[in-house]
This record gives C-alpha cells, structure tokens and sequence, in this order.
C-alpha cells in the first residue's frame, strides 16, 4: 500500500465521485456509495488533488482551534487510508 | 418505505457468448420487444427522482445496442453512476472512448478462465484474446475497472493462475462470483457446482489474494450459497433496495423473479417506476415478514437474510414461500446435501485443457447446454 505522507495529494480514485443532493451528498463508487457528513464530508471537499495532506490538516487545524494538538492530523491519517484500502481515495 | 438505490437494466438479451453459467431466463427477449432509448431515458429519470444512485448496465450483452452512449449520457444527466457489464465484445479502441465521453463511470469485464482455450468453452464464443487487449485500453481511461471472474468447478481450480493473470490487467476492483443456480447455470448445475474441497481451496486461494493485493486490487468476493450454513441475503431483501427492468420493460424485484408462477410484473411502459416501487404486487409478494414460514417467521436472523432467496425456494422445492432450502434449518435442507452429493460425482474438469476451442468442444458435446440467442 502507498504511504500517506504530508506532501501527498489525496484524491479520489478512477470511477469515484460525488453524487446525491446537495443536501444529502454522497460518495459515489463502483458497487457502493457513502453518505458523508460533518468532517468527513469537509476532509473529502479539500481532496480534489489541490492540497497537499498537511495544507488540508493544516486547514482543518484553524477551523476546529479547540481539538488536541496532532489529534486532526491522526485522524485525517486514518480516514483517508481506510478509504483508499477501499480503493476510493488515491494518494 | 425505504427507496430503491440501484436499478439494474438488462437493456437487451442479444449477446455474442453463451455462456453456460448465464443468469438470464431461459425463455429470452427478442429484439423486437425492446425498449426504444427515450422509454429507457425516462427510466433513468424517475429512478434518479426515486432516489437510485447506481445504474447498472447489463444484459445479455450491452454493447448489443447501438444507442448505448446515448443511454450512459443520459443516465449521467440523470446524475445516477452508471457501471457497464461487459463481455466486451464488439468494443473498439473508439467506441470505448465515446462511452467514456458519455459519462461512464465504471466498467466491468468478465473473464472465463486462465487459458484461452478453456475461457472460449466455457463462454462457447471466442472471445478471450480480444478480452486482454481491451483492459490496456480501459487503463488509458479515468473510469473504474472491475474483473470479474465466475468460478465453478470447471475454473475452480486454475482460481489462483486467473487471479495472477488479471492482476497484470491492473484492475481497480476484482469480482470472484461463484456461480449462482438460476438459469442457464441451474441447467448445467452439475457440471458446476464445485466440491466442498475446492470451495475450501479457493477460499484460502482467495484470502491470500486479498492480503497479498491489500491497497492495489479491491476484492470482493461471493461464496455459492450451496456451501454455506445460512442463506444469502437475496438481493438485500425482496423489494428492499433493487429494481431490475428487463429488455422489454417487466420491472422484477430481481433477476431470476420470472420463474415464480402468479406473479404479474409491471411495465415501465404503462407505469412510473415510483408507481411499480410502491404498488406493482410483484414487489409486495416478499417485500417484510407476513409472507414467512417458520423456521424464518421466529427466526433471528430473518433481519439478516431475509429468508433467502425465493426464486431458488420455488426452483428448488416447488413453493415460493418456502425457507431457501439453503438454510440449515430449513425443513428441506436436505435437497441443497443432496444436490452437493450428486452433482459433485459427475465428471469434473476435461483433461484436455491446454487444447484449442474447437477440440474442446468437439470433445465435450453433450457436456453442458450452452445458452441461447433470443429467437428473432
């Protein structure tokens, strides 16, 4: 498996994609999809291959002032390499 | 009531194989009985508006019509993930490329069996070669790519040799399907069905490709229900979450729902799918508990698997109603340890393996029936 690193770029994997409502957004993927909300829904907006892992963690860090120091970036960490064991997010 | 989240449109039975594990109904739709595109457009739609996220493209063979871009462009219109289920035959390098212009977002191609002699026989068509050469071209697209390999007892066990090989297809996804008994695959079940020593070897066969491919390859992987304790969850319950349109626009709750005599299916042409999901009496036949027998009535997985599957109940027992006889605890069970029994005596594997199709079937006739073309 690829490591994630800060100077990844996550993004979504070929044939994944957003779709649902703007309300009720989901991730798209072959034979599956999953409703995302809150941070998981923010972390996934910045993995559009423009932000590097530590811009997004550095992102999420000014928005949420109050979470325990390198506990975002952690994580940020396990949310995307569970997604791309999945095969959904590349990096 | 929860909504549908995935439409399966089996746009036409036409299909160059004949694959004799096909899951098609023995009795096939013409030509002349299917649906124009802008019936199948407007489908699209009001499986969007009912809140159905994936289209799944399928047949026969797809490619069979020739305004399948149109169609994948509309269901992207339509903002459902559209997924094609392929044979591949018949698709150039170009037409690859308009589909994927049209919005496709997943593609899926089925392979046979390791040696291109043995995938031929199996799929009583040539087609393997052409199979290779276009996952190169897929690869050159930003879609997904599923490989999907049916296994049954005379693939079962070159499982680990086709495993190898399409993983140098670089796929994102690698369906392993054991057959499942509808069909033409119930026809030549015991010709198919593997043994309890061969599924367990494919188990581990699989398992070790799963931890070997971890973060490359997602695989999914489906055990056939003869083997196993309890039932599957049939299509996640009957009229739970899929709705299958056939080539002439009967809405089932699944594929092999045909079977079951006294069901009447409605028709997209004559009704909105909102109007079949929530009405049409072949969705409500099994749809929840009232309909259930004990052992599933008090049973506590019955919110787990749904009492299984009601085709194979009907094909199997004769009652539509009836526990999947699958299930260890159904009062039929017995017909499911005798089929294992019987069915694994027949003859497997031809020793004739490295040999070119036409010796094959040659050698072969009479071992299985290979499936049909729709009559004209």
């Amino acid at each position: 498996m690829a490591e994630l690193s800060d100077a990844s770029f996550p993004k979504f994997a070929a044939g994944c994609r957003w779709g649902g409502t703007a309300e009720a957004p989901v991730v798209l993927f072959p034979e599956g999809a999953i409703r995302v909300e809150g941070t998981g829904r923010i972390i996934l907006e910045l993995c559009d291959g423009h932000f590097s892992l530590a811009e997004i963690v550095q992102k999420l860090e000014t928005q949420f002032i109050l979470a325990p120091k390198g506990k975002i970036r952690a994580d940020v960490l396990t949310f995307l390499e569970q997604l791309h064991a999945k095969r959904i997010i590349d990096y | 009531m929860a909504n549908p989240l995935a439409l399966i449109a089996e746009i036409t039975h036409r299909c160059p194989l004949h694959c004799v594990y096909c899951s098609n109904p023995l009795e096939l739709t013409s030509r002349q009985e299917e649906l124009a595109t802008a019936d199948w457009l407007r489908v699209f739609g009001e499986a969007s508006a009912l809140g159905v996220l994936h289209l799944h493209l399928t047949g026969g063979e797809p490619l069979a019509r020739a305004d399948l871009a149109e169609m994948i462009a509309g269901a992207r219109k339509s903002r459902l993930y559209s997924n094609l289920i392929t044979s591949g035959i018949g698709l150039s390098r170009e037409r690859l490329a308009q589909l994927v212009e049209a919005g496709l977002d997943h593609i899926q191609i089925s392979f046979q069996d390791s040696s291109e002699g043995q995938a031929n026989w199996i799929a009583g068509a040539r087609s393997h070669a052409h199979k290779l050469e276009l996952a190169g071209w897929i690869r050159s697209h930003r879609i997904a790519f599923t490989v999907n390999l049916v296994v049954h007892r005379q693939n079962i066990e070159h499982l680990e040799e086709m495993i190898a090989a399409l993983e140098g297809l670089h796929p994102d996804r690698m369906e392993i399907a054991h057959a499942q008994y509808y069909g033409w695959a119930l026809q030549n079940r015991s010709a198919l069905l593997p043994t309890r020593a061969q599924l367990d070897r494919a188990v581990a066969v699989v398992a070790a490709a799963e931890e070997r491919l971890r973060g490359k390859v997602r695989i999914d992987s489906v055990i056939p229900d003869y083997h196993a304790r309890y039932p599957k969850a049939c299509m996640g319950g009957w009229g739970r979450q899929l709705m299958l349109i056939d080539p002439a626009g009967r809405a089932l709750p699944c594929h092999a729902a045909g079977v079951i005599p006294g069901l009447h299916f409605d028709n997209v042409r004559e009704h909105t799918l909102d109007w079949i999901w929530q009405n049409s009496g072949a969705f409500q036949k099994f749809r929840g508990e009232d309909w259930m027998p004990e052992p599933c009535r008090s049973c506590d997985r019955r919110k787990e698997d749904f009492g299984g599957c009601r085709c194979q109940a009907f094909l199997l027992t004769g009652d539509a109603s009836a526990t999947d006889p699958v299930c260890e605890l159904a009062p039929l069970h017995h017909l499911i340890e005798d089929a294992v029994r019987e069915d694994a005596v027949t003859s497997s594997a031809p020793e004739f393996r490295e040999a070119p199709f036409h010796v094959l079937q040659e050698k072969m006739a009479g071992f299985w029936s290979y499936r049909t073309d729709p009559k004209r």
